[in-house]
């Protein structure tokens, strides 16, 4: 008997590993217990109709987003608002994942895991959820955007707040489009936020990178000198610029956005160390996230493709794609000697409801660049800055320091223009970037719709 | 306050305290389960005729020989390693030669099978004598397994009350149906009063016809049976009938069984022809089978539909468990090897992988009770064999299953795994506290009764009770580890082990299977799942639990309340 007894001690040893494969579901469940409720086939969350008794969504001004009123979802009173925040706020139906009421559907319509979904109408506690965005800022960007398929966000770079954050193509929530055969190539990618899940050609913003990259790998670059013809012969490829520049220093060659002198730069820092620096800056990195609402992945990789390929990718063209979210946090890091702070965009002056089901965020913030490259970067993009605004650029007529790019998509397509850039200003510390495909240049094109989006949040 | 929020905050308030009160009916049934029984004292003891040494004798059941994990250890190099068994029934205590070298004695006469042996009998095992004297006479404690309650602690809850407390969760759980979202009618408190009749006509015979002191385990079956009922009302009436006369057979099964093994050495004659009716059962299966979802494991005789794979489980554990002086016997151990293969070659052939692996697992918790030494080859060689049964059943059925394993999130419309997601968002959307009995969703999800029941608990009743049965299932196979320090034989100690083994294997892939967390389907969570042979087979395999306490049997001696009290002695 004493031996069977010690060899029933294997029962101990199944029992214990059924025990430690329960406790592992019940930890689970609590960690993500929200994904698996916000599910499309979720009967509890019958999509349209339940948003009926959902919470308000109001910006950071208070202004009323979107509300619920006997069954039925109403929201912003003028119409520009509502399509400049249609992507943010998103509409009845899921087509847009990104948007809170994609997204926080069940916080919105009372989830929450101690009661579950089952809690009867009158016993529903409050379940706002409180933005960081402002809608002024918003609409004044969207107004900007015209009818140019784009983005622009803007987001303050100690904090991580997004106060601005607008795609285009959009369409009013309130009369949803039925988008057939016939109407598709107008509403060609409107479901997508552009801010966080698009991704466009750099072009010569990437010379950011490329900067970052030379200052880290290239001990004297500073010391050389670069002439520009208005073209070099790159493995038999010409690469060119608008004019000739001459000879110019390595600052002066960022100012003047010079696609000679950054091509031999790359070339000069090499491709194993352009995509170090490049991942460095969170290309290649699928782990951001806005709140929970996850960024796109950027692009960049030239190795094995040759001198050639190395040349464009350093002036943001070649395979190069580049996230406004992304581009927007890598100025958030220039501005703040090196760290990025991780954007978020669900205010923590939610209730108790929404503190259970969201984690409100803060993300951690992503330390991208050492602060003497920083503060060198900084320089060049304030040098970029005053050839900006010698040329009538103005930003809310504050100090700031950006790039534009204007980046070739061949196609006989007219160019997408690029703004990225901070202003420097401890009381307005905000981090910009706008897109706007077949804008043109975009010191054209771009810097009006990150101007808008500005003035209306200094006003 | 109108009428209408007064009524939604009190179903609020009484789904917020079922979880609570369902902790506590859990606790008291292992609360009352944890009472201290006699006073740990040797039963008998031996007395060496050469040095005089003292050997208290704690079990009913005893090897003698010279190995080190003899229970009575002799250093003697005539005594063979594994010499006799010493064993106590119902006329006395008995010596049992287990194929020694040379010989065992009593009182000079040769042991041939089970001899009488009487108090001051000498038993000669090689150059040994060993002379039966009293218990009383040993004077050291012996401590008891960590699981009981001291004998100081604060008695627990009487039977009776237990019931009471089982019968209010059924009856809030039954009211809660009633006004369920959907259909708001009276028949779950029919179906409910149905219930709480056969519980407690049970509870009476136990208690009163068959002079059973303890009700705790019944207790504990009846509660997760009865929730299983009422979670099916609102699905199909029809269905929650038929799991409740199935509850009733399985405790008309619980109580024969409990009776049949009062003898363990009865089951030793009945053993063979336990097997050829197991057997003859799978065989029936195999040439009548009818293919439900993949798996021809079901027979239909007269319009009712059984699955004879459940019942073949309490067989298994009646194979599997033997008295000592059996249990070392090559014969009784080849004779369990062949008919293991048999059952997981069966069920491999029927395609019920689920139970298979069930029955594979179940064997080698069983061999490795039961195998020492030698044995241990031929266990690992029939297990190798088994095991080859058990993949190549996995092949075509669940290759399926497999590939989506870890990754169900992808696959939320294929069969790889639609059933997993839909456990795991209607678990979440219940929360802690449930959305109500009849109020969830996974119901209309294939199998949901069955299989995903533990999903649909979650949903209706909240993690907290689902995850609380998870851990009586735990807390079960903790006391049948416990109850064997004192188990009768070691048929007990094993068939009680073994078959809250079972119970745990059972369970772990049944809510692990739905939640991804391993990758297959298809079996039932002990008494809780819909399904007629699952509900008795789980009686039944209780009743190998119930049968190793001590209590079992030895309560029939009735003595009076005072007197107990003197004597210190509690039930």
């Amino acid at each position: 008997m004493k031996r069977i007894m010690t060899r029933s001690l294997i029962l101990w040893f199944v029992t214990f590993a059924f025990l430690a494969g329960t406790i592992y579901l019940g930890v689970i469940t609590v960690i993500h217990h929200n994904k698996w409720v916000q599910q499309p086939f979720n009967g509890h969350m019958a999509s349209a109709a339940d948003l009926g008794n959902a919470g308000k969504i109001t910006d950071r001004n208070k202004t009323v987003l979107a509300h619920s009123e006997d069954g039925k979802r109403y929201y912003a009173d003028d119409s520009a608002t509502r399509e400049a925040l249609l992507h943010v706020v998103g509409d009845e139906s899921l087509n847009i994942s990104t948007g809170i009421q994609s997204r926080y559907r069940t916080s919105l319509s009372g989830y929450n895991f101690v009661v579950g979904a089952g809690l009867p109408e009158s016993l529903r506690p409050n379940s706002d959820i409180s933005l960081t965005v402002d809608a002024n800022s918003c609409r004044a960007a969207y107004e900007a955007l015209g009818s140019h398929k784009g983005a622009c966000v803007v987001y303050n770079y100690k904090t991580g707040e997004v106060l601005c954050d607008v795609s285009t193509p959009s369409y009013d929530p309130a009369d949803p489009p039925t988008i057939t055969e016939d109407n598709e190539s107008e509403y060609d990618g409107v479901y997508l936020d552009n801010v966080v899940s698009s991704t466009f050609t750099p072009g010569s913003t990437f010379k950011i990178i490329t900067a970052a990259a030379a200052i880290e790998n290239i001990p004297d670059i500073y010391s050389q000198s670069f002439t520009c013809n208005g073209s070099i012969d790159m493995d038999g490829n010409p690469i060119t610029c608008e004019s000739a520049h001459g000879n110019q220093s390595f600052s002066q060659a960022f100012a003047n956005s010079c696609n000679c002198a950054f091509a031999q730069i790359a070339v000069q820092v090499g491709e194993e160390k352009m995509k170090a620096t490049a991942e460095k800056l969170g290309f290649n990195n699928d782990s951001y996230m806005m709140s929970e609402i996850p960024v796109a992945t950027s692009h960049y990789d030239a190795t094995g493709a040759g001198n050639n390929a190395l040349a464009w990718s350093g002036i943001g063209q070649y395979t190069d794609l580049a996230n406004p979210m992304l581009m927007a946090m890598i100025a958030s890091s220039v501005a703040n000697g090196g760290t990025a702070a991780s954007p978020y965009i669900v205010n923590d002056d939610g209730n108790l409801i929404n503190k259970l089901n969201i984690t409100i965020n803060k993300n951690k913030d992503v330390n991208m660049l050492s602060s003497d490259t920083a503060s060198k970067v900084k320089e060049l993009m304030r040098g970029s800055a005053d050839g900006y605004s010698a040329r009538g650029v103005s930003i809310a007529g504050l100090p700031f320091c950006a790039k534009t790019g204007t980046a070739e998509v061949g196609h006989d397509k007219e160019a997408t223009a690029w703004f990225v850039g901070f202003i420097d200003d401890p009381n307005h510390p905000y981090a910009f970037a706008a897109v706007v495909t077949e804008g043109g240049y975009g010191i054209q094109a771009a810097t009006p719709v990150v101007n808008a989006a500005v003035s209306a949040l200094v006003s | 306050m109108n009428l209408q929020s007064v009524l939604d905050v009190s179903v609020i308030a009484l789904r917020a305290l079922l979880p609570i009160y369902a902790i506590i009916i859990i606790y008291q049934c292992f609360a009352s389960a944890r009472r201290h029984r006699r006073p740990e004292k040797p039963l008998v003891m031996f007395e060496l005729l050469q040095t005089g040494q003292q050997i208290p004798v704690l079990f009913w059941e005893n090897s003698i020989g010279r190995s080190k994990g003899s229970d009575i250890r002799v250093s003697d190099i005539s005594v063979s390693r594994d010499h006799c068994v010493f064993l106590r029934r119902k006329e006395g205590w008995f010596v049992s030669d287990i194929g020694s070298k040379f010989g065992t004695f009593v009182n000079g006469e040769p042991a041939r099978g089970r001899t009488q042996v009487n108090i001051n009998d000498v038993i000669d095992i090689g150059h040994t004598s060993l002379v039966l004297r009293r218990g009383e006479e040993y004077q050291e404690r012996i401590r008891p397994s960590w699981f009981f309650s001291k004998a100081s602690d604060k008695g627990s809850l009487k039977p009776y009350k237990l019931m009471i407390l089982i019968t209010f969760f059924h009856l809030f759980m039954a009211v809660e149906a009633c006004f369920s979202n959907e259909v708001q009618n009276f028949i779950p408190l029919y179906v409910f009063g149905a219930m709480a009749l056969i519980m407690w006509t049970f509870f009476c015979i136990s208690s009163y016809a068959l002079n059973r002191v303890n009700f705790e385990l019944e207790a504990l079956a009846c509660f997760m049976s009865g929730m299983g009922v009422l979670l099916l009302v609102r699905q199909e009436v029809r269905s929650s009938i038929v799991q409740l006369v199935a509850m009733s057979i399985g405790m008309i099964v619980f109580a024969v069984i409990v009776k049949f093994i009062e003898d363990p050495d009865r089951v030793t004659k009945w053993r063979l022809w336990i097997m050829i009716g197991a057997v003859g059962l799978l065989a029936i299966n195999l040439v009548f089978g009818r293919v439900t979802n993949g798996a021809a494991n079901w027979i239909s005789i007269g319009g009712i539909s059984v699955q004879p794979s459940e019942f073949v489980k309490i067989a298994f554990i009646f194979v599997g468990a033997s008295a000592l002086d059996q249990l070392q016997t090559k014969r009784n151990f080849i004779e369990f090897i062949i008919f293991s293969a048999v059952c997981v070659g069966a069920l491999a052939l029927m395609g019920d992988f689920g139970t298979a692996l069930i029955f594979f697992m179940t064997f080698l918790l069983i061999a490795f009770m039961r195998s020492g030494d030698f044995k241990t080859v031929i266990l690992a060689l029939a297990a190798a064999v088994l095991a080859v049964f058990v993949v190549l059943s996995v092949k075509p059925y669940v290759a399926d299953r497999f590939s989506a394993w870890g990754h169900v999130w992808e696959h939320t419309q294929d069969s790889g795994g639609y059933q997993q997601v839909r456990v795991m968002t209607y678990m979440a959307s219940g929360g802690l506290i449930g959305v109500g009995t009849g109020n969830g969703y996974l119901k209309y999800i294939f199998a949901s009764e069955s299989d995903l029941v533990f999903g649909l608990i979650a949903e209706e009743l909240g993690l907290i009770i689902a995850f609380s049965l998870a851990f009586a299932i735990i807390a079960l196979a903790f006391y049948s580890r416990a109850i064997t320090t004192r188990s009768r034989s070691s048929f007990y100690a094993i068939s009680a082990c073994c078959a809250a083994g079972l119970m745990v294997i059972q369970s772990a892939l049944n809510i692990f299977g739905i939640t991804d967390i391993l990758p297959l389907t298809g079996v039932t969570l002990p008494f809780l799942s819909a399904g007629g042979s699952s509900m008795i087979s789980c009686w039944g395999l209780l009743a190998f639990i119930k049968a190793a306490d001590e209590r079992t049997y030895a309560a029939k001696r009735r003595i009076p309340k005072n007197a107990l009290r003197e004597r210190g002695v509690d039930r």
